[in-house]
């Protein structure tokens, strides 16, 4: 039994060269639907690397109560004293906490690709805000001075918009700023925005002494729980407290699951549409075996390698096409830059990543697509009656 | 027997084969078809009026605030005629998660310069006299089930009132619609004074401010006029066309309609390559029949006119049916999604577009088998045993 199945599965594979048209368009189909669901998660994950990359679990981030995005939130500078104090904040080299008052305003920007204008966050931050961001390194240049109209820029920003090379001035609504230094923080989510010092940005933009959020290294991952502890008691504080990681995760989920909503569905009618032809290729192949199959009736070999043939033949041209559409989509996409609007209405840019996880679910899909397309005809394969054998 | 039921036998005398392909050109202009609609959607509200009405917002960026002085002096340029201030609310129900499109207007201005929203006569009268009123759009009904009269607390996650409640009391004084069905009303809008007075800061601001004019051929004069007033001041002020600016806001969102291309161009690449080889094995399967009609007197241009044909009959019923399936199916997300995007469906311009395609996809998997076909050669064919 064994060895008339492998006799039959090989011959059959050995003559697909001959069906050469149908197999391609079978191969080349399903690797589309690979290719279409590859692409929306290399996306998703993409922007899920970018954003999951940017929140670490060991600063905290505080925001008003109900705010939900650092663009709504707003802490007087009254909270940010008895912030200073709180437990479970880690001391910098001089012995004052690691902590970081931020303000984020949103600004325009034309965008390299098409011209057109896009929203860039310009953030105004503390003393102690690059040090909060562990991947932080200046590429080019130097940090901006306090009090002064100098902007750092983040890598991204520089790649994806116009007008931010190191020296040049920038003028973002009345004012005029001049480009000091180029950072990355490892293609997160700050590499898409525009630092400069806080006190410059409440002065320029109006914002009195209030700020939106503030940064603090805790002391240990742990110690959020006292420093929630600490702010839940105190009547004065009204404020949410969450690791960078959580509020990064919040806010990234949306986007996500829009893209993966996006994703699956299309691939799965595809799929539908590539089954009907991976079955109609493989009712080809048997029919046009079919005196060859009837024949081996007659000598002898039973049904049931006649299927296991026609299955393997198209779990064959399933798999194959399944990383032809792999390869494709990671050759093509992989590393494209891409950017979208991110939940503090500013441009977050991303590179698109076809991950190995993503790729295996693509190849399942394939087979799973190759098994039921060809499921049907290989029945038929195993019931060819003996009297085929004059077919013409 | 005429030519057509003959093409409509040889389509399908394999039925099996024939529903097969049939599923995967449906699928194909089915993926089409919802795609299309989708898009449709996102580019909502960039035709009709919003050509011609102007919108004001800060230069630095529409989130950043004007003051509330500029529309008075916005008021004083020639040829204008009204002038709708209006602010982001952020407005959530008990929940952050249930986001409610909300803004605070003034809304005799308003609703002036959108006269494509209707009211009941009434409650059009009830909101503008009402300060603590709310109006909401028809797809807010569906989606919260609020009806006029209900009191609801609007909480906000962007201001707060002096008393540091987030909380504003609004009553539901009216619902409206869109004459047309093409404008979104998916949003609630408040009194701008109700919700001014209260404010802990930001007080005396607003976000934008939507501009009609006496004639829109003076727009671009009226632009630069508006934007001038208030050059070199510290909230330098951006002024377009509304078309211009929603376009502008979507194409944030990332280029949507590349990416709708790449799946639309993959779905048909599928079927052309499937329905393509499949109809160049059909016809070689029928050459001895095809050197017997040819015997019989068939011309070859005939027999080339018969096999275009049956690859545009199946084709067409594909085509047709996915389609209407998508007809349907945007139908459905238009429903299920009206909280988010405004209503959608397949236009005419999609449908056309979809016709074409499906005359072009038979056409290009018809011609080369249909060419076989004509120069299968009665004495080769016959002969073959």
């Amino acid at each position: 039994m064994f060895k008339q199945t492998t006799a039959v599965t090989l011959l059959n594979l050995r003559s697909i060269p001959q069906r050469w048209g149908m197999s391609l368009a079978t191969v080349l189909s399903i690797a589309l639907v690979v290719g279409v669901l590859l692409g929306f998660m290399a996306m998703a994950s993409g922007f899920r690397a970018t954003v999951d990359g940017a929140g670490s679990d060991d600063v905290a981030i505080m925001l008003r109560g109900g705010a939900m995005a650092e663009m709504n939130s707003n802490v007087s500078r009254d909270e940010v004293r008895l912030l200073e104090a709180a437990p479970g904040i880690a001391a910098g080299a001089q012995g004052d906490p690691l902590i970081s008052s931020e303000l984020y305003v949103v600004a325009d920007a034309l965008r390299r690709t098409t011209g057109t204008r896009s929203n860039l966050a310009l953030r105004g931050l503390g003393l102690h805000g690059p040090e909060l961001r562990p991947q932080f390194s200046l590429v080019e240049g130097r940090m901006f001075e306090p009090g002064a109209a100098e902007l750092v820029v983040g890598a991204s920003v520089q790649r994806e918009f116009e007008g931010f090379s190191l020296g040049e001035t920038v003028r973002l609504g009345p004012n005029e700023w001049t480009v000091v230094g180029i950072f990355s923080t490892g293609g997160s989510v700050f590499d898409s925005e525009i630092w400069t010092d806080l006190g410059v940005v409440q002065n320029l933009y109006q914002r009195g002494s209030g700020v939106q959020t503030v940064r603090a290294r805790l002391t240990s991952p742990d110690d959020i729980e006292v420093l929630r502890e600490h702010v839940g008691n105190e009547p004065r504080l009204n404020l949410e407290v969450l690791t960078e990681r959580d509020y990064f995760a919040r806010s990234a989920g949306g986007t996500v699951t829009l893209i993966e909503w996006a994703g699956w569905p299309l691939a799965i009618l595809m799929a539908i549409g590539a089954l009907a032809g991976a079955w109609n290729a493989m009712y080809a192949s048997v029919d046009a075996r079919t005196r060859e199959l009837a024949t081996l009736r007659a000598i002898g070999f039973g049904g049931f390698p006649a299927f296991i043939a026609a299955m393997v033949e198209a779990i064959v041209l399933a798999f194959l096409g399944g990383l032809v559409g792999a390869g494709a989509t990671w050759l093509l996409f992989d590393g494209v830059s891409a950017s979208t609007l991110g939940s503090g209405f500013t441009q977050i840019v991303f590179a698109f990543a076809v991950t190995p996880g993503a790729a295996v679910q693509g190849v399942i899909l394939a087979v799973i697509v190759g098994v039921l397309g060809g499921f049907v005809p290989a029945i038929r394969a195993a019931r060819i009656p003996l009297l085929a054998v004059h077919a013409d | 027997m005429n030519d057509a039921t003959l093409v409509r036998k040889n389509l399908f005398r394999k039925r099996l084969r024939a529903i097969l392909l049939t599923v995967s050109i449906l699928i194909a202009f089915l993926i089409y078809g919802m795609l299309g609609a989708m898009q449709n959607a996102f580019s909502m509200g960039m035709e009709g009026a919003a050509q011609d009405r102007l919108v004001t917002v800060n230069r630095i960026n529409f989130t950043v605030a004007l003051p509330y002085a500029y529309r008075e002096r916005i008021q004083q340029v020639e040829g204008v005629r009204t002038v709708a201030p209006a602010s982001w609310f952020g407005g959530y129900f008990q929940e952050p998660q249930n986001m409610v499109q909300s803004f605070a207007v003034d809304p005799a201005s308003y609703l002036e310069a959108y006269p494509e929203l209707v009211f009941q006569p009434d409650e059009q009268a009830a909101f503008i006299e009402g300060r603590t009123c709310a109006a909401i759009g028809r797809a807010l009904v569906t989606q919260f089930g609020w009806s006029v009269g209900d009191r609801i607390p609007l909480m906000s996650n962007i201001w707060q009132q002096q008393d540091g409640s987030q909380a504003w009391d609004l009553d539901i004084c009216a619902i409206f619609d869109d004459a047309d069905g093409t404008y979104p009303t998916n949003y609630l809008m408040l009194h701008y004074e109700y919700f001014n007075e209260s404010l802990a800061f930001g007080r005396d601001s607003f976000h934008w401010i939507a501009i009609v004019t006496d004639d829109p051929g003076q727009n671009d004069r009226i632009s630069q006029d508006i934007d001038a007033l208030f050059a070199n001041s510290p909230a330098e002020t951006s002024t377009t066309t509304e078309a211009a600016f929603n376009e502008a806001f979507m194409e944030q969102f990332g280029n949507i309609g590349l990416i709708l291309t790449w799946v639309i161009g993959a779905a048909f690449a599928t079927i052309l390559m499937i329905v393509g080889t499949t109809m160049v094995m059909a016809v070689n399967e029928r050459t001895r029949e095809i050197a017997v009609l040819k015997t019989l007197g068939f011309t070859a241009p005939r027999i080339f006119r018969m096999v275009l044909w049956e690859a545009l009959l199946l084709s067409f019923i594909g085509g047709l049916i996915g389609l209407g399936l998508a007809a349907l199916a945007a139908q459905g997300a238009s429903a299920a999604m009206s909280g988010f995007l405004p209503p959608f469906g397949l236009s005419l311009a999609n449908t056309l577009t979809a016709i074409g395609f499906m005359v072009a996809l038979g056409l290009i998997t018809g011609l080369l088998p249909a060419w076989n076909a004509m120069r299968v050669r009665i004495s080769e064919a016959l002969g073959k045993i």
